[in-house]
Order: C-alpha cells, then sequence, then structure tokens
C-alpha cells in the first residue's frame, strides 16, 4: 500500500499547489464569479456575464442594443415619431417607455429589475447613484461616440464578437465610400460640406455632433468657420446666411408648418441663392431622425445609406444585420 | 439766455439728429460691411446684383424701420403709463402686459398650434389687452384713483400669474419650447415687412392720437377734484389713455415680442431733457426711443457674430441699472 | 376668547403663552403632513399599499422590491418635500412682517431670482444637462449676492419697505433678462433642464439633499421662532416698535438674512419654487389668529403640505411622465395672489 503522504510530497506536490495558488488568486481578484467589470465615464460596472434585462436610458444606447440583437426591457421615449423612432420601432415590441431621456421614470426602471442600465453623462450624471443601486450602470461620456458605446455595451452585454463584427463591417463600408467617392468626385474631393438645420424661427449651423462626426469619418472636410469646439450655434438673423456657406450642404428639419415657412423663407433670400452649395445644386435634405437623433450604429449606417444615395454611388455591400 | 422754449426745440431737433444718425448707423454696421456709397447707391441707384444692395433692403431696412416704430410706440407707452398711473415706475413689462401677451400666444401656440407670425400677432395684442385690463382693474382703488404702489404690486401679480401659465404649457409641450424661445426674448429681425406692415401704421396712429391728447394729459397730474373744478371730464380723458395704452403696447409686444425698459427709460430721460409738459415729452419720447431702440438693435448685431444677442437682452442690461437709481430715488416717496 | 396657558421661567425671566387653538391646529396640521407624506409613498408608478409601505419604513428586510423604490427614491424625494416646502413658507412669513405688505414673498424681492441666475449659469458653464455638485453652492451664493445687492441698494440710513420691494422687482427683471440670455445660448438638452430647474421640481431628490437641507431647517426654523416677537412689533408700526425699544434695522437686517437662508437653500435643492412662500403665511392667518410664533410654526407645517401635495399630483397624474412641482403649486399660487390683489382693492 502506498504511503499517500510520501507520494504527495516534494516536487510532486509543488505544481498543484501551484495551480490551486493561481486560481484562488485570479478568482479573487474576479469574484464572483461569471462577472464582466467595465470602466466607464463615472467609475467601475461589476456586470453579471450576458445580461438579458437591459434598461436603456438614452437613444444611441436603445440603437446599439437592438444592432447587438438584445430588446431592452425599458427605453426612453424618443424625441419625435413617439414612442420609438420609426427606423427601430419593429425590434421593439415589448419594452417599457420610461418617459423622457431627460427624466426618466426612477420607480418604472427600478420595478423592471433590470440587469444593466446604459446612460449618458451630459444626462444622468445627477441620477446616476440612484441608478447604481438599482442595477449595474454603465455611463457613457460622449453620446455621439457611436463607436466608444457601441465596444462598451458588447462588452457589458457579453456580445463582444457581435460587436467587433459591426465595426468591422462600418470600417469596411466607409472604406468603400472613400474609394467610390474618390473616384467619382476626383480632384473635387475631399468635399467641404455644412450641416445645417431649421427650426420654427431660426436656423442652426452642427459645428460637432453625431452627423459631424461621422462625416468627418468619411473623409468629408469643414468650412474653417465651422471647426469649433462648440455644439453650433442659433442664428436669428437672414443676414448670417454667408456663415453657412460651403461646397456641399445638408440640411434637415422637423415637418412642422412653422419649420417648413421659415425654411421657405431663409432659402427665398437672396442671400441664399448666393450660397456656392446652392449654386452647385449641392442641397441634400436628409431626415433628421438618423443624421441627428438616433446617434448608434443603425443610424450611422441608415445615415451613410442616404449619403450614398446622394451621391448616385453604388451601394453593394451587404447591411448590417446580414452582415453579422 | 435762451428761453425755454426754445431750448425745448432745440433739444427736439437734437433728438430728431439722433434719430436720424442711429437709423443710419442701422442701415451701415453690421455682419456684412456696407458704406455710406452703398446705402446712396442703393437708395437712389438700386442694382438688385449688389449683394450690399440687397443687405440693405431684405435685412436691414425692416429691421430698422420696426426698431424705429416700436421704440416710439413702447416709449410713448412709457409716458402714458406713467402719467396714468402717476407711477414713475410704470411700463408695460412692470405693468404685467408683456406677461399677458406672452401667456396669450403660448397658449395660441401650444393649446391650438397658431404658429404663423401674423396669428401670434393677434394674439399677442389680444393678451397685452387683457393684461392691461386686468392691471387698471387690480391697481384702481374705488373713489380714490390709481395706487401708485397698488398698480406696481398689481402688475407683479399678474405677470407672475401670466408668466407660471405659460412656463407650465411650454413645459408640457417641450418642442415648442423651443421655437418660442426668440420671441420670448425679444426681436425686431426675422420679421417679414408683409406680416407687420399692418401694424406699423396702427402705431403711427396711436402717437398721432398721444400728441393730440397731449395737453389733457397734463391734468392727469393733479387731483381728481381739481380738474373736474377745470370742467375737463377726467374719467373719458383715463380712458382714452388707457385704450391708447393698450394700442402702443399691445401693438409694439405683438410685433417685437417681450422688450422691456424702453417704456421705463425713455420717457425720464426725455423729461430730464424737455420738462413735464407732454406736449414736448411725448414727440421727444417717441424720438429717443426709436433712436434707442434702433441703437440697441445695432448693438446686439455687433456683439457675438454671427450671434445676435436677444435685444430684450440689451435694453435690460441697459435699463436695470437706470430702474435701480430711480427706484432708490423715489422709493421713499410712494 | 380662548384661555391662554402661560410658562412663566423664574424670577419671569422668560414666559411663554400658548393659545390651546393654537396647539390643537397645529398637531391637526401635523397629522395631516403625517397622513400626506404616507399617501405619498404608497403613490408612484407603482403604487404600494400601505401596510408594505409602515412595516418597509419600520425596518423590514423583506420586500426588496419596493424596499427600493420606497427608501431610495420616493422617501427622499417627500422629505425634501416637507422640508424646502416649510422653509419657503416661513421665509415668506418672515418676509411679509419684514415688508409689512402682504404680497411679499422670495420671488417678488428677487432671492429667487438671483438664485435662479447663479443656477442658469452653472449649467451653462458646466455645459451638461445633468445638475451638477456645484448647482447648490451655486444657487444658495446667487441668493445672498441678490440679498447684499438689495440690501446695498436700498440703506439710505434705513431700510425702507416699500424700496426694498420696488428694488428688488427691479433687480428681478434684470437677472431674468440674463437668465434669458443663457438660455437662448445655451444647447437644447441644457436649456431645457434650466427650464425645469427654473419652475421648480423635485426629480430625483437623494439622501444627501435631506441631509443637506435638514440642518439648514431645522435651525432657521428655530431662530425664526426667536425673532417672532419682533416681527408682532414691526407689525404695529415703526414708531411704535422703536418707542417699545425695538432696533428696528437691525432687526431688519437679521429678518432679511435668516429669509434668505431658509428660502435659498430650499430653491437651490428643489429649483425656483415660488408662490409658496405666499401662500403658506395667508393660509396659516386665515387658520388661527395669533402672533408671529405660532404662524411660523403653522407656515412651516403648510408650506410642507402644499409641497408634498404639488410634488405628488406632479409625478403621478401624468405618468410616466414627471412634471415639475412648481407648475402644480404655481397653478394654485398664481391665481390666488391675484385674487389677494382683488381683495386687498375693496380693502381700499
Amino acid at each position: 500500500m502506498l504511503n499517500p503522504f510520501a507520494f504527495l510530497s516534494g516536487k510532486r506536490l509543488a505544481l498543484p499547489v501551484f495551480l490551486l495558488i493561481l486560481v484562488g488568486a485570479v478568482s479573487a481578484s474576479e469574484a464572483p464569479e461569471n462577472t464582466v467589470t467595465v470602466k466607464h465615464a463615472l467609475g467601475k460596472a461589476r456586470i453579471s456575464a450576458s445580461p438579458t434585462r437591459v434598461v436603456s436610458l438614452y437613444q444611441g444606447a436603445t440603437d446599439t442594443a437592438v444592432a447587438l440583437g438584445i430588446e431592452p426591457v425599458g427605453a426612453v421615449e424618443s424625441w419625435t415619431e413617439k414612442p420609438f423612432y420609426r427606423y427601430i420601432r419593429p425590434a421593439l415590441t415589448d419594452v417599457r417607455v420610461l418617459g423622457l431621456e431627460t427624466q426618466p421614470d426612477l420607480e418604472s426602471i427600478a420595478w423592471l429589475d433590470p440587469d444593466l442600465i446604459v446612460a449618458a453623462r451630459n444626462r444622468h450624471q445627477a441620477i446616476y447613484p440612484l441608478l447604481r443601486q438599482i442595477a449595474p450602470t454603465v455611463v457613457i461620456d460622449d453620446v455621439y461616440d457611436f463607436k466608444t458605446l457601441l465596444t462598451l455595451m458588447a462588452k457589458a452585454t457579453g456580445k463582444e464578437q457581435v460587436g467587433q463584427c459591426l465595426l468591422r463591417h462600418w470600417q469596411a463600408r466607409t472604406r468603400d465610400f472613400r474609394s467610390r467617392i474618390q473616384r467619382k468626385l476626383g480632384d473635387a474631393w475631399p468635399q467641404e460640406v455644412a450641416i445645417l438645420s431649421f427650426r420654427a424661427d431660426h436656423a442652426r449651423i452642427y459645428y460637432g455632433g453625431f452627423a459631424r462626426t461621422v462625416l468627418d469619418e468619411l473623409g468629408f472636410s469643414a468650412p474653417s468657420a465651422h471647426r469649433k469646439d462648440d455644439w453650433g450655434i442659433k442664428l436669428t438673423s437672414q443676414e448670417s446666411i454667408p456663415a453657412m456657406d460651403a461646397e456641399a450642404i445638408f440640411l434637415f428639419m422637423q415637418e412642422d408648418p412653422a419649420v417648413k415657412r421659415t425654411f421657405r423663407e431663409w432659402t427665398d433670400h437672396p442671400l441664399w441663392q448666393n450660397l456656392e452649395a446652392v449654386g452647385a445644386g449641392e442641397v441634400y435634405p436628409v431626415n433628421p431622425v438618423l443624421w441627428n437623433m438616433g446617434a448608434g450604429i443603425l443610424a450611422a449606417n441608415l445615415m451613410l445609406d442616404e449619403v450614398y444615395q446622394h451621391y448616385g454611388l453604388a451601394n453593394t455591400l451587404p447591411t448590417a444585420d446580414l452582415a453579422c | 439766455m435762451l428761453n425755454p422754449r426754445t431750448t425745448k426745440a432745440l433739444c427736439l431737433l437734437l433728438s430728431l439728429g439722433l434719430v436720424g444718425t442711429t437709423l443710419v448707423a442701422s442701415l451701415i454696421l453690421g455682419q456684412i460691411p456696407v458704406s455710406f456709397h452703398d446705402l446712396y447707391a442703393s437708395l437712389f441707384a438700386y442694382s438688385p446684383g449688389d449683394l450690399r444692395h440687397l443687405v440693405i433692403w431684405s435685412e436691414r431696412v425692416p429691421r430698422t424701420l420696426i426698431a424705429l416704430v416700436v421704440g416710439a410706440g413702447l416709449a410713448v407707452s412709457g409716458v402714458l403709463m406713467q402719467s396714468l398711473t402717476r407711477n414713475p415706475l410704470a411700463s408695460p413689462g412692470i405693468l404685467g402686459i408683456n406677461a399677458g401677451a406672452l401667456f396669450f400666444v403660448v397658449v395660441g401656440a401650444s393649446l391650438f398650434s397658431l404658429t404663423a407670425p401674423s396669428q401670434l400677432i393677434w394674439l399677442a395684442f389680444i393678451g397685452a389687452g387683457v393684461a392691461a385690463s386686468l392691471v387698471y382693474f387690480l391697481g384702481h382703488e374705488p373713489g380714490r384713483g390709481i395706487s401708485p404702489v397698488r398698480i406696481v404690486l398689481a402688475g407683479v401679480a399678474l405677470t407672475a400669474m401670466f408668466v407660471s401659465f405659460a412656463q407650465g404649457l411650454l413645459i408640457l409641450n417641450q418642442e415648442r419650447f423651443e421655437s418660442l424661445l426668440f420671441w420670448i426674448a425679444g426681436s425686431v429681425s426675422g420679421r417679414s415687412l408683409d406680416a407687420v406692415s399692418p401694424l406699423l401704421p396702427v402705431i403711427g396712429v396711436g402717437l398721432f392720437l398721444s400728441l393730440l391728447l397731449s395737453r389733457q394729459l397734463n391734468l392727469l397730474g393733479l387731483d381728481d377734484e381739481l380738474t373736474q373744478g377745470l370742467g375737463m371730464n377726467v374719467g373719458q380723458i383715463r380712458l382714452l389713455t388707457g385704450l391708447l395704452v393698450i394700442l402702443l403696447a399691445g401693438t409694439s409686444v405683438a410685433i417685437a415680442g417681450l422688450i422691456g425698459f424702453v417704456g421705463l427709460i425713455v420717457p425720464h430721460i426725455a423729461r430730464g431733457v424737455v420738462g413735464p409738459d407732454h406736449r414736448w415729452l411725448v414727440p421727444a419720447s417717441a424720438l429717443i426711443g426709436g433712436a434707442l431702440l434702433m441703437g440697441s438693435d445695432t448693438l446686439a448685431r455687433l456683439l457675438i457674430p454671427p450671434r445676435e444677442v436677444p435685444i430684450g437682452v440689451v435694453t435690460a442690461l441697459m435699463g436695470t441699472p437706470l430702474f435701480l437709481h430711480l427706484a432708490r430715488r423715489s422709493g421713499s416717496r410712494l | 376668547m380662548s384661555k391662554a396657558l402661560i410658562f412663566r421661567g423664574r424670577q419671569d425671566g422668560w414666559s411663554v403663552r400658548v393659545h390651546p387653538q393654537l396647539m390643537a391646529v397645529c398637531l391637526g396640521l401635523l397629522l395631516l403632513l403625517c397622513l400626506s407624506v404616507l399617501t405619498s409613498l404608497s403613490l408612484g408608478s407603482h403604487p404600494t399599499r400601505l401596510p408594505d409601505v409602515v412595516r418597509v419604513l419600520l425596518g423590514a428586510d423583506s420586500l426588496e422590491g419596493i424596499r427600493l423604490i420606497l427608501l431610495e427614491i420616493r422617501l427622499p424625494r417627500v422629505l425634501v418635500a416637507v422640508l424646502a416646502g416649510g422653509a419657503l413658507g416661513v421665509a415668506g412669513l418672515i418676509l411679509q412682517g419684514l415688508v409689512r405688505n402682504p404680497l411679499a414673498s422670495p420671488d417678488v424681492i428677487g432671492i429667487t431670482s438671483g438664485a435662479s441666475t447663479a443656477a442658469v449659469f452653472t449649467l451653462w458653464l458646466t455645459g451638461s444637462a445633468g445638475t451638477t455638485s456645484l448647482l447648490v453652492p451655486a444657487a444658495i451664493a446667487g441668493a445672498f449676492g441678490v440679498t447684499v445687492l438689495l440690501v446695498a441698494l436700498t440703506w439710505k440710513g434705513g431700510v425702507s419697505p416699500t424700496r426694498l420691494v420696488l428694488i428688488g422687482i427691479g433687480l428681478a427683471a434684470g437677472l431674468s433678462a440674463i437668465t434669458t440670455l443663457l438660455l437662448v445660448i445655451s444647447p437644447d438638452a441644457t436649456a431645457m433642464t434650466a427650464y425645469i430647474w427654473l419652475t421648480g421640481s423635485l426629480y430625483a431628490s437623494r439622501w444627501g439633499d435631506v441631509i443637506g437641507l435638514a440642518p439648514i431647517f431645522i435651525t432657521g426654523l428655530f431662530l425664526a421662532c426667536a425673532v417672532a416677537r419682533h416681527l408682532d412689533l414691526q407689525a404695529l408700526g415703526d414708531d411704535l416698535a422703536l418707542a417699545a425699544g425695538s432696533n428696528l434695522n437691525a432687526n431688519r437686517l437679521v429678518q432679511l438674512l435668516l429669509a434668505v437662508l431658509l428660502a435659498g437653500s430650499a430653491v437651490a435643492y428643489t429649483g425656483a419654487l415660488s408662490f409658496i412662500g405666499l401662500l403658506a403665511p395667508h393660509m396659516a392667518r386665515r387658520l388661527v389668529r395669533t402672533g408671529h410664533t405660532g404662524l411660523t410654526l403653522m407656515s412651516a407645517l403648510l408650506g410642507g403640505l402644499i409641497l408634498v401635495w404639488a410634488d405628488l399630483a406632479g409625478r403621478f397624474l401624468f405618468m410616466p411622465r414627471d412634471l415639475p412641482a412648481g407648475l402644480f403649486v404655481a397653478g394654485v399660487g398664481a391665481p390666488f395672489f391675484v385674487f389677494l390683489l382683488y381683495r386687498l382693492r375693496r380693502q381700499g
């Protein structure tokens, strides 16, 4: 009969003990098991692996969740096309509406018993401590940076593969666009574009924001006057129309009689007719939901579709949902 | 030594000169530089292809004209209000007329979706009328005429009520909020001449009538018994003055939104220059008011280009120190 | 004439007069307040049964689901309503006694405007649509700043109540213009947040707010009861007060500072709530005719009641939207303000 203690002595013991210590150390730093630690704008969140009940507190997060194949249990309502934007409404059939993005209904969030909450710093910083008590919360710093949001949410929800696939797909599309537009416009590329919006009693130029970020990534340039740190400016006097000038203009507005009236007044003005973009016929009305409000990867893809369309380029790559 | 009459006439002429200067300045200054020569050419040798001529006629002329007329209207309504209420602190903003206009505009825009400029103008006008009547009713002490302190407090009360209701509606209707923000802040630009051209002559008529009434206005400052002893029908004069106030203030607010302090400061400046006789005071206020608002509008354009500071903010920033100075001086007398 | 109970200190160093009627009313109001608090705790987008509410409050470990909602979301909010409402009620009472005008309140005099401009300025500077930790100190600083300016401008050998009101109105108007400018140049999200703050809202009130507000309220209430006697004297008119030995200017300054402390801190946490400082003292006066000490207690209780119910209306009536409590207070308070004027007019 072998002496067990003799069997387990010396070198034979070393490796198992070492492995035990290693495993112990690793699990101690990662306890409890099956959790993911995600670093975000306001700290760290420890989320259980593959959360199923996700609450989205801003538009971009709703978009990204759907892109990752998750139907949120609760989401804040959209600004127009309520309760959810038409482009993602089909995917949101059984979602509880949580009120406005600026003041989500905290009780409903708590009652939903979520596994993960995704919020935005510039909207929800004040309620972050409360949210954290309800569920692990991930907070985005810049609401327009849809790629960081995608990466973050993919990690938090355990869908990293899908997230990476979506990002690769997006990169492929931007490369495709760049080569096509280079071929089409030749020396005229990169083209200088301005992003405008019309409201009921004023007009706006966007210096930053979602659309600007995407267009920059696609290779478009902006007039030097538009390269500022601000989000943009509101213009009340038609005398400022020359400030809007660029080689091409993308503009969007709501379906509202007051807005339409303002648009007509501004575009009938002689100063508008004098703009370079107007003279060249390069003024493109676009969908405000996709260009300004959706703020997620799905909206970005649909926005890119519109850009392809306006420049008359062939859009041959498969769509996101088919590719990933 | 010049006789007082001549002095006053001179002051009036100077005011006219001031109006002329600010008028030209308003037409010339702005984001797109325009020279005297351009101005002259656009008036007498207009060429539609010239950008600068375009800017002058499509942008500068409307807003200068509106600023001139609205400034005069607000100033004279201030004179009338101060004489009527015997309170040197009365003005459309303080007495709640602006707030009444705001409330009716917000109700129309949020509950009835009336957003066309011509509709907003009528709403503002009606609101101003309602507020003016209410404030008069509340500030009026039966048997003793209008109490100066009470009417200011009545104005504050009405302003509080109308503003809080308007705020409530704007919060319930967040989309409307940002479309009304600029109107609330006051503006003489962005108003097409078509929408406002029927109203500008109304102010003109109001100014003319006020001039006609100036002699009777001098008597408003006296006690009721004295005036009746002189054979004047006090009630009628008060009523006419009140109607003129509603006409002038209401139309001004309807056209240009909430611009405060013009109706407050200008009468005092004018009084300092030509004295309290309404026959000089009314024209002087009209001229100084027009010049002040044109100057404020020009300033509003030049401060943070290409954006514009809302004109109501410029007049408020100019007017608050003066108001405080006045309140300090007269507070003990009220 | 109801019989008063009088307690005297040894050698008549101090004496306190207590009316049974006043005590009864105060106890009744306190009871009403407690019931209102419990009602507010039971209602929300997920109604909770009252027995469950009481069980959780008493420390039961069960009912995990509602525990979080009750203890972290509803309870701090209701407590802030009680404290802020009470503070504003007392501040309004002091100002009305100070100015000897029943229409005075922190909003009319410009205190609220000072806090508002400072708060909107902070929101614009920090560029965030959510609130920041700077908001509360900024608002309090704004309220005090305006008061300093107010006193400096009103001081002419003394503080004349009428001049105080007029200058307050002027300051409020000027500050309002600055606030409008800030709203116009802010991005949409910030402007909307600022606007809701300007209306007064208790959304997302936290325990930190309760802990910040409670000591100020309690101290303020205590001090208010102490200065109440002076307010009684001042109500008799300057001459009589002086003859009775009151140091008018010093007293007025202390009262003003106390009102600013209470109103400024309440507004800093809840936003620019108006009209509570007007409504509560008037309701108190209609309930019991008594001196300012009793009125102070009643104003505090009534102010708390008003705000608790306004907040409940805001979060319960338009679900899932959470409307600012300030809307409902104004909806009742503003017409009341006008009605007051009308009644005063008839009194001549």
